[in-house]
């Protein structure tokens, strides 16, 4: 009899809740459910629960190789664990500017494997973190969520058992994930992605910019494979930079070439056949392992089409609203799932907090998608906010935008002797006269998330006369930022010198 | 076949019992033989020794475990005739690991009278987040299925002792 009281508190608490709501007049199990327990879904669900009854599916079907816990790609597979394996990296490369900067380190360092168990080890602290964060607020289930109607959820647990759930407002925030190419014989079987990349026990041999940038950092032979630009999307010049910096650090690149099969030789290693689409030559290498760096929306198991929820053809992504809204009234999305937007933590933890406020009823605020800044974390770090040059040419015409650059060397590469012809710093204005409104900025160099976030405040509505106003901060690499004079119209040397 | 039967009901009975039971029962004569059979095999185990595995038994005697599941749980603790500590830890908890070697020690000085279930909060989260645990190492102290003291953090290891001692109530 004592045991049966002590373990009432397990029985399902919202089997009973759920039965009580039923039996009085309400009419769904929850105001609202999320599917996907990512950055977006957590912060929406966590933001909606403050006078809403909210459960928040979260369920991760193993890659070939891995799973992990709650938190989504961000936590588990993405900006944190690559952030610490690209401090690793640069770990490795202070440690060669040590011994310049006068300490004794004998012999060689390398690099081992305990670094994955850390990395693991502070991943899974923040899946329980989530989790408690969760407790009492927010009914948390371990299950597939997919749509059945409107207003109804079918959710899949682990072991295949079914169950309902019923909600006035349904959110899908389950991102991407990475993409394996069905076309390329040998790619699903031999291949890993960036799924298994960060959880991987010995070091892969051979791997996209950051994955590749990290890897080479900790001391292994990488190549990059590049069907046809890097970093699409980003300011062209500012990418070629990035890479430039690569090749010079060691990471080698095979450009415009697109795979054609991988075959596994009896050594174990792996045989990768390409194709070269600009000699049209046919070339193979063999590599340690594969990774496969390419993304995609996660939306097969929804059952969206059933709702006839309206996706974009080719990048199989949501098409919602400025309010986050798909074509089915009371079923939203965001995040990376939805089509136009970036896929970064911050945007969709702020899109979802906004969406759940909306729901509630308690504000009409949109998120604002534009002047959002961001990082890419290769060796050579690139921070940017605003618009590229491309875009800004686009919107406003070649003349209409001055465009403000210059080269700098970081103080700390000097001993270090360290080459520094990729840190540049651009900014695009708009408007040669009058207040010079400040389109875009663009930095690459140490630190450049660091840089970046402070100008990203400035963002909206600063010209280039606020810039000139302010007084650097010395010696560091942002304070370049506010000193830039030239402008490339002008087509003088950009190499800024000395202070 | 009877004989043996009668043994394993015996094992299941605490100490305590199975000592008021060899007193007062009357019984035939091969029945009395049974049972003095049974109270010295009984009596020649102690709790903190490992039982034979050839006789399979419903209640085990080891002073500190892993909890395997919830099952486990409530047999081992929330069943358990000791008074349990129960340890919530983690593999990426430092702390824990500062922690657990001391519990270890505590335990063993009260030879018995306390035993200590050890729960891995990823393996079994659910089963933490039930008992509120938030923060890691989190010691709950249960007696009779109830929880009756916990603390949270490291200890040393006197405020163990004395922490493991109130437990016991002495």
């Amino acid at each position: 009899m004592a045991a049966l009281c002590r373990g009432r508190h397990r029985w399902k608490r919202t089997h009973c809740l759920r039965v009580f709501t039923r039996n009085l007049t309400a009419k769904y199990d929850y105001d609202l459910v999320v599917i996907g327990g990512g950055s977006g879904g957590l912060a929406c669900s966590k933001e909606a629960q403050l006078g809403q009854k909210v459960a928040v599916l979260d369920y991760v079907e193993p890659s070939a190789k891995t799973k992990w816990g709650l938190g989504g790609t961000c936590v588990n597979v993405g900006c944190i664990p690559k952030k610490l394996m690209h401090q690793a990296a640069l770990l490795g490369t202070a440690v060669k500017d040590a011994k310049k900067y006068g300490w004794q380190i004998s012999g060689t360092v390398c690099h081992d494997p305990t670094m994955a168990e850390a990395i693991q080890n502070h991943v899974r602290s923040l899946n329980w973190g989530h989790r408690v964060q969760l407790q009492d607020k927010v009914k948390y289930l371990n299950i597939k969520g997919s749509l059945l109607d409107e207003h109804t959820v079918k959710g899949l647990t682990k072991a295949g058992k079914e169950t309902v759930l019923t909600a006035k407002n349904i959110v899908i925030a389950t991102g991407g994930r990475p993409k394996y190419p069905t076309n390329i014989p040998g790619a699903m079987e031999h291949g890993i992605t960036s799924d298994d990349i960060f959880w991987l026990k010995k070091s892969p041999g051979k791997v996209a910019l950051e994955c590749a940038g990290f890897l080479t950092g900790i001391g292994l032979d990488t190549t990059v494979m590049v069907r046809s630009i890097a970093l699409r999307g980003f300011d062209q010049q500012m990418a070629g930079l990035v890479t430039d910096y690569m090749e010079a650090y060691g990471t080698k690149f095979a450009w415009k070439c697109v795979p054609k099969r991988v075959d596994k030789l009896s050594s174990g290693a792996l045989q990768v056949t390409w194709t070269n689409t600009q000699t049209g030559a046919e070339q193979k290498d063999t590599y340690d392992s594969l990774l496969w760096a390419v993304r995609a929306p996660e939306t097969k198991a929804l059952g969206l089409d059933k709702l006839g929820i309206q996706l974009n053809k080719e990048t199989g992504k949501l098409i919602v609203g400025a309010d986050e809204s798909t074509s089915v009234p009371n079923i939203y999305a965001f995040g990376d799932i939805s089509e136009g937007r970036p896929e970064l933590t911050p945007t969709a933890i702020k899109a979802g907090k906004l969406l759940a406020r909306r729901l509630a009823g308690q504000s009409t605020e949109l998120m604002d998608y534009d002047n959002v800044a961001t990082t890419v974390f290769t060796p050579l770090e690139y921070g940017c906010v605003g618009l590229s040059e491309e875009e800004a040419e686009k919107r406003h015409g070649k003349d209409g935008i001055e465009i403000y650059h210059a080269f700098y060397k970081p103080l700390e590469f000097t001993v270090a002797e360290r080459d520094a012809s990729q840190c540049y710093i651009k900014q695009v204005v708009c408007e040669r006269g009058g207040d010079q409104k400040i389109l875009g900025l663009h930095f690459t160099g140490p630190n450049a998330g660091e840089v970046t976030q402070g100008f990203a405040m400035g963002f909206c509505g600063a010209t280039y006369s606020h810039l000139l106003q302010t007084v650097g901060i010395h010696p560091t690499c942002a304070e370049e930022v506010v000193k830039v004079s030239i402008t490339k119209r002008s087509g003088l040397d950009a190499t800024v010198t000395g202070c | 076949m009877a004989h043996r039967l009668l043994v394993r009901r015996m094992w299941t009975l605490s100490v305590k019992d199975i000592r008021c039971l060899s007193t007062s029962t009357a019984a035939s004569s091969s029945f009395s033989t049974s049972l003095q059979s049974a109270k010295t095999r009984v009596s020649f185990l102690s709790p903190s020794r490992t039982l034979p595995h050839t006789l399979p038994l419903t209640s085990r005697r080891e002073v500190s475990f892993n909890v395997q599941d919830n099952e486990d749980f409530t047999e081992r603790v929330i069943n358990s005739e000791l008074p349990v500590l129960v340890d919530f830890h983690a593999q990426w908890c430092g702390p824990c690991k500062i922690l657990g070697p001391r519990l270890e020690k505590a335990i063993a000085k009260q030879k018995g009278r306390v035993a200590m279930a050890k729960v891995d909060i990823d393996d079994h989260t659910d089963l933490a987040i039930e008992y509120g645990v938030s923060a890691v190492p989190t010691v709950i102290a249960m007696r009779g299925g109830d929880v009756v003291d916990h603390f949270v953090g490291i200890k040393d290891d006197d405020e163990l002792d004395s922490f493991v001692s109130k437990v016991i109530g002495q």
